[in-house]
């Protein structure tokens, strides 16, 4: 009865996906295999109703579910709603992109319901086992899903790569974890927070602090666990890279901040440790994309380059910091499906994603052109895109953490700078180049989803640039909602 | 009055571009040019509303507006940013300037401009947005915003309908702008900062900044955020070690782009440095203003005697611009009324005189397709009338009396010698008595090199019998004797007037040196 309640309460979204999840599985092999499109609209419907019924629960409380190892508050609502949104997105990328999956289309969708369900638990974990088993759950999905084209040699690749270092990072944090265990014998976050809140820092903790970031850096795409990156982006199905560079993403940092504000308190050598890492992220992506010609392996090094500038939000331990980095991923969220969209788009039509096959793009397709090139200056932090709004924010908030964070804003602006040079060669190539020609011009015509898609994209992209003070406020109530928490648990 | 919304003003460019670039509008080239130098002119007309309405005497700003989101909360309440806007003297007249010249280079556009005309069009619509956002911004973060935005618009302009290294030079013009604003973004986060340490107000309202300052700034920050204001402002006037982009980008970019470069977005950079490094930071701007005038000074000689060294026209114009806004960092330095006023009087004339000599430039480029000086000349006796209008601008641009351009020298470099901001410095225990007044001095040596280059330019081009195979060249167009004729009659005009424009600036300037 109780467990009936905590459905009701707290797990109601996760619960929808289950049966979901179940109902796709089942479908895939009760449809013949040409009514297998169907079970699009059936995973469709039940991220939709995912979302729905997110809004049922009430979350200004703190509510716990599985005897405290799972906790709904806003936090975890927002988060959640990121990573649905970001899964639905996925879902409309997919519809055009089943015809490269050969005969078994169907368990994609299986396979990417799942991974959303990781990902979701990971946002309200609040045990160690829980979170070692959300994210597992959302690893070994992606893991398959980025070898689902497995006759494509660059797929398999990618598959096989992230599946070793992912096994090597969980380990990693699991070690972490068993020495956290071995200082509070306990595994509720919120049990060892309040045992470690008189805990004296020492290598023990600091140690653990490294084996655990491990393993989150590495779902984060952060240095130095980052090189997975350019292969598997490249390899993997265009959905699935862009699913892991916004939804994976997503949930890593939302696990990571739940870490940081309860367990690991507010001490300097944290906050050097994740600035240095931040620092060397962001550095290391935008250098290495700059010689990028694959325009998939540019955003590979692109969104390693933002999981820096994100990082930046945490390592300065301020609350306006977590309020930026989730302003942050609401806007990657939309500016960087924009991005994968256009690409999809682009691949579905002519195959191809070096950077100069998009040449004479402008010309030929000028309103597609112009959303593209709209979300790429909005990674690229251009004023009136959403990017601008975001990274101005976050780098406000490092400006006021205190002046002896000013080298690390410097060192951001500059990396600026550098990320504004690679973006604009794809610009430069859209708009400058004479028209290529593209074999099989019908799919910009019928590729329906993936332009629903971009157009979402854009104007999200538009509209949270200029009207941002809603989506910032509602940023900052989880901040304080965290705060009260962590003040509740010392 | 009510009528006069400056929000209008700076938004009437961005629909003007939205409706060329839009599907409903024709591909018609000759039906794009007419609309867009209509919309234009009802733009410039709109704008001198503004002038006619403006109180000169009155102190700060007017025609004040702040725009906020339905509830009466501000437009990014979290960021403590505010949509307003606000003219004094200084910006209203560049933005009479901007309206102005952008009106001229639609119209300088029929020529130069063979392809892509809806695109065209509305990235100059768009660029006019961003300038006239700039100078009329009254919040640091709108600031930034429009002095970004200005970015795109240049870039796509230089790219792609320049000609030579033109997606080098483009390239180099945003990524050195890009650069530099990234400093003025450290800097203006630190004073906010600071600001907030102080009084737990977190705002970016200009007028906190500038006019009711309760506190001064420690000097190490103070210096820090100077030079990152200096460095933005230094690459877009351009200060001669920064200056690199600037041939480039006006050698490869279409005639009415490099006036629009030459005569608005230099002024930008001059902008910035009144409105930032002097009226927030006069304070430190009197501890660094013998780097100001030196700086000044290597600008003026240096980009003079390069610019004699010149062979192709564009660069010897572009550089005689690097010249000139040498003087505007040396009237800025004097720090007394007579300098301010004389920066702000060289910021309009070099507008006007540069994106005459340009378009003079633009006009022998497009009957020779050369710019190369030694394979020009004669071009006079084919060509009268543009003889005699190059030869105003020039006379102008060399600052001969009753023309516009000796109003504006003559007050900087009188400012300049009549100040008394240093007089020696000491280096290493060692007095070294280099005053303002030998720096000016100097400076003034940069004036003759200004007359050789452009006699002397002018002379080759012009002058003597013509070439054979120029024997076709044709004397000037309609359209570009509207344009000549317009840019000299304001050179004329405020040369032998030049209290009818100071009377609009003045005031606002003797208000900004009483912060001192």
């Amino acid at each position: 009865m109780e467990l009936i309640t905590q459905i009701k309460d707290v797990l109601l979204p996760e619960s929808v996906m289950v049966l979901f999840i179940l109902l796709t599985a089942i479908l895939s092999f009760l449809l013949g295999s040409q009514k297998q499109n169907f079970i699009f609209y059936v995973s469709l419907t039940g991220v939709a109703l995912a979302l729905v019924s997110l809004s049922f629960a009430d979350y200004t409380v703190e509510k716990q579910a599985l005897w405290g190892s799972y906790v709904s508050d806003y936090f975890t609502f927002v988060f959640r709603i990121i990573i649905l949104v970001g899964t639905a997105f996925t879902l409309f990328l997919t519809k055009d992109y089943v015809e490269n999956f050969g005969r078994s289309k169907a368990e994609f969708y299986f396979l990417l319901l799942t991974a959303s369900l990781g990902g979701m638990l990971l946002c309200g974990a609040n045990d160690l086992v829980m979170v070692f088993i959300a994210l597992e759950t959302l690893s070994i999905a992606s893991f398959a899903l980025c070898g689902y084209t497995k006759l494509d040699k660059l797929s398999n690749e990618a598959a096989l790569k992230y599946l070793t270092f992912g096994a090597a990072a969980s380990a990693a944090m699991l070690y972490g974890f068993s020495f956290i265990y071995g200082i509070t014998a306990q595994t509720n976050l919120g049990a060892i927070a309040g045992l470690l809140s008189t805990y004296e820092i020492n290598s023990v903790l600091i140690i653990a602090f490294l084996l655990i970031l491990a393993g989150f850096g590495f779902k984060i795409s952060a240095a130095p666990f980052q090189a997975w990156a350019p292969d598997v982006y490249e390899g993997a199905p265009i959905p699935v890279a862009a699913y892991l560079s916004v939804v994976s993403k997503t949930a890593g940092f939302a696990v990571l901040i739940r870490f940081m504000t309860l367990i690991f308190p507010e001490a300097a050598i944290f906050s050097v440790i994740l600035a240095t890492i931040a620092v060397i992220t962001m550095t290391a992506g935008n250098l290495m994309a700059m010689g990028q010609q694959n325009i998939r392996r540019l955003m590979a090094y692109s969104s390693i380059a933002h999981a820096g500038y994100i990082l930046l939000g945490l390592a300065i331990l301020t609350g306006e910091g977590i309020t930026a980095m989730t302003f942050y991923l609401i806007t990657y969220l939309f500016m960087n499906f924009g991005v994968w969209a256009a690409i999809e788009l682009f691949a579905l039509a002519t195959g191809k994603d070096n950077i100069d096959d998009y040449s004479g793009l402008g010309i030929k397709y000028r309103y597609f052109s112009f959303g593209f090139v709209l979300c790429l200056l909005s990674l690229a932090g251009i004023p009136i895109t959403a990017g601008f709004f975001s990274k101005f924010y976050l780098f406000k908030a490092v400006a006021l953490a205190g002046f002896w964070y000013m080298p690390v804003l410097i060192i951001a602006l500059i990396n600026t700078v550098v990320a504004l040079f690679y973006y604009m060669r794809i610009i430069k190539v859209i708009y400058l180049k004479p028209p290529a020609e593209i074999r099989h011009e019908h799919v910009f015509k019928i590729a329906f989803p993936v332009k629903a898609v971009m157009a979402v994209c854009v104007i999200g992209v538009i509209t949270l640039g200029i009207f941002a003070t809603p989506v910032i406020e509602e940023s900052r109530v989880i901040t304080v909602k965290q705060d009260q928490k962590v003040a509740v648990s010392r | 009055m009510q009528y006069l919304s400056l929000t209008l003003l700076i938004f009437l460019p961005l629909i003007g571009a939205l409706i060329i670039w839009g599907p409903w509008f024709a591909h018609n080239e000759v039906k794009i040019r007419r609309f867009a130098k209509g919309f234009g002119g009802v733009i410039f007309i709109y704008s001198l509303f503004f002038l006619a309405f403006f109180n000169p005497a009155k102190e700060g700003f007017q025609f004040e507006q702040t725009l906020t989101l339905p509830g009466g909360k501000p437009w990014l309440e979290p960021l403590g940013s505010n949509f307003a806007l606000g003219v004094d003297g200084i910006s209203l007249l560049l933005i009479v300037l901007t309206t102005f010249l952008v009106l001229l280079a639609l119209i300088a556009s029929k020529y130069s401009i063979t392809k892509r005309h809806k695109f065209y069009y509305s990235m100059i619509f768009l660029l006019q947005t961003a300038i006239l956002g700039v100078f009329a911004a009254k919040d640091l973060f709108l600031f930034i915003i429009f002095w970004e935005i200005e970015l795109i618009p240049m870039y796509f302009l230089i790219s792609v309908w320049g000609s030579g290294r033109k997606e080098y030079s483009a390239m180099k013009f945003i990524l050195y702008t890009f650069a530099g604003s990234i400093f003025m973004l450290a800097a203006i986060l630190a004073i906010v900062y600071y600001n907030y340490l102080q009084t737990g107000i977190f705002t970016f309202d200009l007028t906190t900044y500038t006019y009711m300052k309760a506190f001064a700034y420690p000097t190490l920050l103070g210096i820090l955020a100077f030079l990152g204001f200096f460095i933005a402002f230094a690459v877009k006037l351009p200060v001669v070690p920064f200056h690199t982009w600037l041939p480039d980008a006006h050698v490869d970019a279409p005639t009415p782009v490099s006036m629009l470069l030459a005569g608005i977005l230099l002024k930008m950079g001059g902008y910035g440095l009144i409105r930032m490094n002097l009226q927030i930071m006069p304070e430190i701007m009197q501890i660094l203003a013998p780097l100001v005038i030196i700086l000044g000074v290597i600008n003026i000689l240096y980009a003079a005697i390069v610019a004699t060294a010149q062979q192709d026209l564009k660069k010897l114009v572009a550089y005689s611009s690097v010249s000139h806004m040498g003087i505007v960092l040396l009237g800025l330095g004097a720090m007394n009324v007579a300098g301010v006023s004389g920066a702000v009087f060289q910021m309009v004339a070099h507008g006007v005189i540069s994106a005459g000599l340009f378009m003079i430039v633009g006009v022998i480029y497009l009957r020779t397709h050369t710019r190369q000086i030694p394979e020009l000349g004669g071009l006079g006796q084919n060509s009268p009338k543009i003889m005699y209008f190059a030869m105003i601008i020039a006379l102008g641009s060399l600052g001969l009396p009753l023309l516009i351009g000796f109003a504006a020298e003559t007050l900087a470099f009188y400012g300049a010698f009549t100040s008394n901001v240093f007089s020696g410095f000491s280096l290493f225990d060692v007095y070294i008595p280099v005053s303002i007044q030998i720096l000016t001095a100097i400076a003034i040596i940069g004036v003759i090199f200004t007359a050789v280059y452009i006699l002397w330019m002018f002379q080759r081009v012009f002058w003597g019998n013509i070439f054979h195979k120029w024997r076709k060249f044709h004397d000037a167009s309609p359209h570009e004797m509207v344009v000549l004729i317009s840019l000299i009659l304001v050179i004329v005009v405020f040369g032998l007037n030049p209290t009818g424009m100071t009377d609009i600036f003045g005031p606002t300037v003797s208000s900004l040196m009483k912060l001192i």
